[in-house]
């Protein structure tokens, strides 16, 4: 009775997944293709030989964005920006939420009014003052000016607050009590008990600036310095009609945070579920 | 308390070290020049640049920086170069933009005796004007010609007339083949478009009697002409991925960066190119990029000498290639033709009678969002040819601040 | 991004009434809170108030990036509102902004709902299911413009391909004007893995006795999702549609990804059926020589959003029932 009751809701299920899957299958398969075997009247999901139907799939496609286009460079480079932003981030986040979160200072709650009002305005209004800035600091066209403008964030220091708040407070008072300072008590205390919307923060900012496209065009110059995002922006353009080209890289972009889904996916789905409303 | 002040001096020296480390690309000292240009779309090209770029460096004993971006992403890049003070010595700068960044100044006008006018296609080198003053070098130069399928056009059409009647042809024999992919109503339709309308003896403008032209008969002609095109080919086969290319088309309107990508993607493909096929006489578009120097440019007299070598006879040939286009040099241009590939041949031909854009401030805009959706307009067959370019053309006035 | 929570939580706040000065902490308590958000706040100045302030000062000007700013008071306002030869698209882009809004952010939500309610009914996979929803989430837009168009390709594309399965004639999605949004919309939902998750969260919320309850009262499933599924998600909902809202009215990525290389041309597709407000803004800005305009289109989009968010939270009901 009950098999038989869940039957729809897995074939519903799997098409579902299907939906969201099949692209992604597309993607890799178009990127394995010698370039006349893309433009076939009937799509194949395999790479196959266009006159007699075999297998035949081929790397060139990933040698060529590779070697020409600048992708491998771009590849370290993101990888590089995002190793130091990140932590850098998340530290300077959780710090300032834990103050806006537990310490008394006066003005503290005008403040984070304030701070909340600024996250209204639209990114792309601030996009060239941001620029502005970015070139008093001698940051503009250098990796830097990626990681310093984005250096904290408001979203995020929204989001740890609400969680620090909703921490008991009995364990900080404890910790007092044997002597412990401020930074013990964060360190100790606050950051273990955080590490679900900690992560959630973690991923959420990987997944942002790891694909961020819009900063890194107008604040970088040198095409040595191009993120992922970027290069294949250029390449897109670049090599418009070859499809099997722009695929193999947009495999190289996709692949990593793919990765980094399945290797967090329990802790991130949960910490993101733990964040949203209750219900 | 050692994890008090390790937190608290991880976060200084962090700050500290974020600040310090950075470092922004300023114009070049008296011996470097920084020069931007678009994207090598080749590996070749790329060679090429390093060629010249060594050969420059090594007569005059200077360094030059070559700073390559996205053709796409350029001007954007450029702005923001320019607004925040980090302009190149000199650069690569779309045709139509050279107008515009002279008058305000961004740019600075080509000195006396730098280069003879005579030596260069007039087309291109009007590209460079504003306000009757050249305010750049033009590098290169490129046109759109018509792609054919030899397999199901033998002979190209001509004219208007023919072009209609062979695309009804091919249509007609195979209701899944397009006779042609007929441009848009965007951007790049209403670039192209100008060289339609020259071939039926119209204008789009007359820049020194401050008139707008392409509400009148022979634009009205063109537009129409398009129009005629879409029955025997239907957007929803040319709009496929490489229509042309994949022989779902038999003819299209591109310009000569296609002839390499199609040879090499398509070997199989038998094809060629005829100048664009003209109703009155014989005329095209023209495009390109022309070379200019900023006016923040502590360099000014080493910018010109580079933009001279790039443009002279031995090396404009060279360069223009790389860049995919053709010289603006005539004598360079000479030892282009007697090496050219058959399918190239149409466009320098074509570039001989080509049409530069109007040298209006305004005119992308008025390309983008007046020019092209009315090309749209009408071939949706939302409105007729004649409606809507008379409302364009209104709105191209006031914009302008035209009267007639 | 993350997933902000709007609501407070009614959690222990330690340094609430009558524990403002807990003994223990000392006077430098203060010192240290300020230390603690100083990155922070330089941040916020510098990178956020400033270029605010900054912004709303080019709204008042006639400025090409190139030479400076020109005052030109409240031009820039009235003429985008008013002057439609300046601005022949102002309007059109707001039209297809709020059509975009008002298709994609429903069609996210059902699909988000959608696909938590199977998820929610099954143990065995649910994982795995969640998890393969999830992934077109993590994809840079930049990719999925391109794999998209791809998609799309009237004639070599895979939705033409199975579409053509259940016999429905092969379309032009990207270069017909009435389907450019929907197609456009269609992305947005096959993204909607957070806002799906959210609402994972939100029904496993829900108390197991109110259900049972509504057993006993003989409801079947379609009443208890009625009467008390949706009911209870409704804060959940809320909070979607709200930040929904917000980041649909200022889409701008993804249409630039996939007009810019798809027609050599950036002007939003064909008839402008793709000229979204923010991409007509960067236009402006980058294209147009007229970054004052630009900067006015964006506080003109800000009291927008502002207003609209307004509305929401007086006219749409968030809390649950």
């Amino acid at each position: 009775m009950k098999k038989v009751r869940l039957a729809p809701i897995y074939i519903a299920l799997i098409v579902l997944a299907a939906i969201s899957v099949v692209p992604f299958i597309w993607m890799l398969a178009t990127s394995f293709k010698h370039g006349p075997d893309v433009y076939t009247k009937v799509p194949s999901l395999l790479p196959l030989d266009r006159k007699t139907g075999e297998w035949s799939p081929t790397l060139e496609n990933y040698e060529y964005v590779f070697d020409l286009s600048g992708l491998g460079t771009a590849f370290v480079n993101s990888v590089w920006v995002c190793l130091i932003l990140i932590p850098a981030k998340l530290l300077i986040d959780a710090l300032a939420a834990y103050a806006f979160a537990r310490i008394p200072f006066p003005g503290r709650d005008k403040l984070f009014i304030l701070m909340l009002g600024g996250m209204m305005v639209p990114t792309i209004t601030l996009l060239v003052p941001r620029v502005f800035v970015t070139q008093e600091l001698g940051l503009f066209d250098s990796q830097w000016g990626l990681i310093v403008p984005n250096i904290a964030s408001v979203l995020d220091i929204f989001l740890l607050r609400q969680f620090f708040m909703s921490l008991p407070g009995e364990l900080e008072e404890a910790a007092r009590i044997d002597g412990a300072g401020r930074m013990q008590i964060f360190w100790r205390i606050i950051v273990p008990l955080s590490k679900p919307v900690l992560s959630v923060v973690t991923i959420t900012s990987f997944i942002f600036h790891w694909n961020d496209l819009v900063w890194p065009l107008v604040v970088l110059n040198d095409p040595e310095k191009y993120t992922l995002p970027l290069a294949l922006q250029q390449l897109a353009t670049a090599e418009a009609g070859r499809a099997y080209y722009i695929m193999a890289g947009a495999a190289v972009a996709v692949i990593p945070v793919i990765a980094v889904l399945l290797v967090f996916q329990r802790r991130i789905l949960q910490g993101i579920a733990f964040s949203g409303l209750k219900g | 308390m050692s994890r008090k002040v390790a937190g608290a001096a991880a976060v200084i020296a962090l700050l500290a070290g974020l600040t310090a480390c950075g470092g922004g690309s300023d114009a070049g000292d008296a011996q470097t020049l920084t020069f931007w240009m678009y994207q090598p779309r080749t590996p070749q090209a790329g060679q090429i640049y390093e060629d010249l770029r060594k050969g420059f460096e090594k007569a005059n004993n200077v360094k030059v920086k070559y700073v390559q971006i996205a053709k796409d992403d350029y001007n954007t890049k450029l702005s923001s170069a320019i607004a925040s003070g980090t302009a190149p010595d000199a650069g690569v700068l779309d045709q139509p933009l050279v107008s515009r960044f002279a008058l305000d100044k961004t740019i600075v006008a080509v000195p006396d005796g730098t280069i003879t006018e005579s030596a260069f296609y007039k087309g291109a080198l009007d590209t460079n004007l504003s306000e009757g003053k050249l305010f750049g070098l033009p590098l290169d130069q490129t046109t759109v010609g018509l792609f054919y399928n030899k397999k199901l056009v033998p002979t190209p059409p001509k004219t208007w007339d023919e072009l209609k009647q062979i695309s009804t042809q091919v249509h007609q024999a195979d209701s899944k083949i397009a006779g042609i992919v007929v441009p848009k109503g965007d951007g790049y339709g209403a670039w192209m478009w100008p060289g339609f309308v020259a071939g039926a003896g119209g204008e789009m403008t007359d820049d020194a009697n401050k008139k707008v032209l392409f509400d009148q008969q022979p634009a009205v002609d063109t537009l129409q002409m398009w129009v005629d095109l879409l029955p025997s080919s239907p957007r929803q086969i040319t709009d496929a991925d490489n229509a042309f290319a994949n022989g779902l088309a038999a003819m299209m309107v591109s310009g000569p960066w296609d002839v390499a990508n199609i040879k090499d993607q398509f070997p199989d493909l038998d094809f060629n190119v005829a100048p664009l096929p003209y109703k009155t006489e014989p005329a095209g578009n023209i495009g390109g990029e022309n070379g200019v120097v900023f006016s923040t440019s502590k360099n000014t007299a080493l910018a010109w000498k580079f933009l001279q070598y790039i443009t002279n006879d031995a090396n404009n040939a060279k360069f223009a290639d790389a860049f995919g286009g053709y010289p603006t040099n005539i004598k360079a241009a000479e030892q282009t033709a007697a090496t050219i590939e058959p399918q190239q041949a149409a466009f320098l031909e074509q570039l001989k009678v080509a049409h530069a854009r109007p040298a209006v401030p305004q005119w992308i805009q008025v390309n983008d969002e007046i020019i092209a959706p009315a090309l749209e307009k009408a071939l949706s067959g939302k409105a007729t040819a004649q409606q809507a370019l008379t409302e364009a053309a209104d709105k191209t006035r006031s914009l302008l601040g035209w009267n007639s | 991004m993350a997933s902000p929570v709007l609501a407070d939580r009614p959690a222990a706040t330690p340094d609430g009434p009558g524990r403002r000065r807990r003994p223990g902490f000392g006077r430098r308590d203060h010192l240290v809170g300020w230390l603690l958000i100083t990155p922070a706040l330089i941040y916020f100045v510098a990178f956020l108030l400033y270029p605010a302030i900054a912004a709303l000062y080019y709204s008042f000007t006639d400025w090409n990036l190139r030479s400076a700013p020109n005052w030109v008071g409240l031009a820039n306002y009235t003429d985008l509102l008013f002057d439609d030869v300046k601005y022949p698209h102002f309007w059109k882009s707001v039209q297809v902004s709020l059509i975009y809004t008002v298709i994609a952010v429903p069609l996210t939500l059902v699909a988000a709902l959608g696909q938590a309610l199977l998820i929610n009914a099954i143990r065995r996979g649910s994982n795995l299911f969640r998890l393969l929803l999830f992934l077109p989430v993590v994809t840079a837009e930049a990719a999925v413009g391109a794999i998209w168009r791809w998609l799309y390709d009237p004639q070599y594309g895979l939705i033409n391909a199975v579409l053509g399965w259940f016999g429905i004639p092969p379309q032009n999605w990207l270069n017909n004007p009435d389907l450019v949004i929907p197609a456009l919309a269609f992305i947005a939902a096959w993204q909607c893995g957070i806002s799906m998750i959210i609402y994972l969260a939100g029904l496993k919320g829900i108390p197991l006795s109110l259900r049972e309850a509504a057993i006993i009262d003989g409801a079947g499933p379609v009443q208890r999702f009625r009467k008390v599924v949706l009911p209870m998600l409704r804060p959940t909902t809320f909070y979607l549609l709200v930040t929904g809202v917000i980041a649909a009215l200022q889409v701008f990525g993804l249409v630039y990804v996939i007009f810019s290389a798809a027609n050599k041309s950036v002007t939003g597709g064909p008839e402008q059926a793709g000229l979204t407000y923010v991409l007509h803004l960067y236009l402006f800005a980058f294209r147009y020589d007229a970054m004052g305009a630009a900067c006015a289109m964006s506080f003109i989009l800000l009291v927008f959003i502002m207003i609209i968010t307004a509305l929401q939270f007086k006219f749409v009901k968030q809390e649950a029932a």
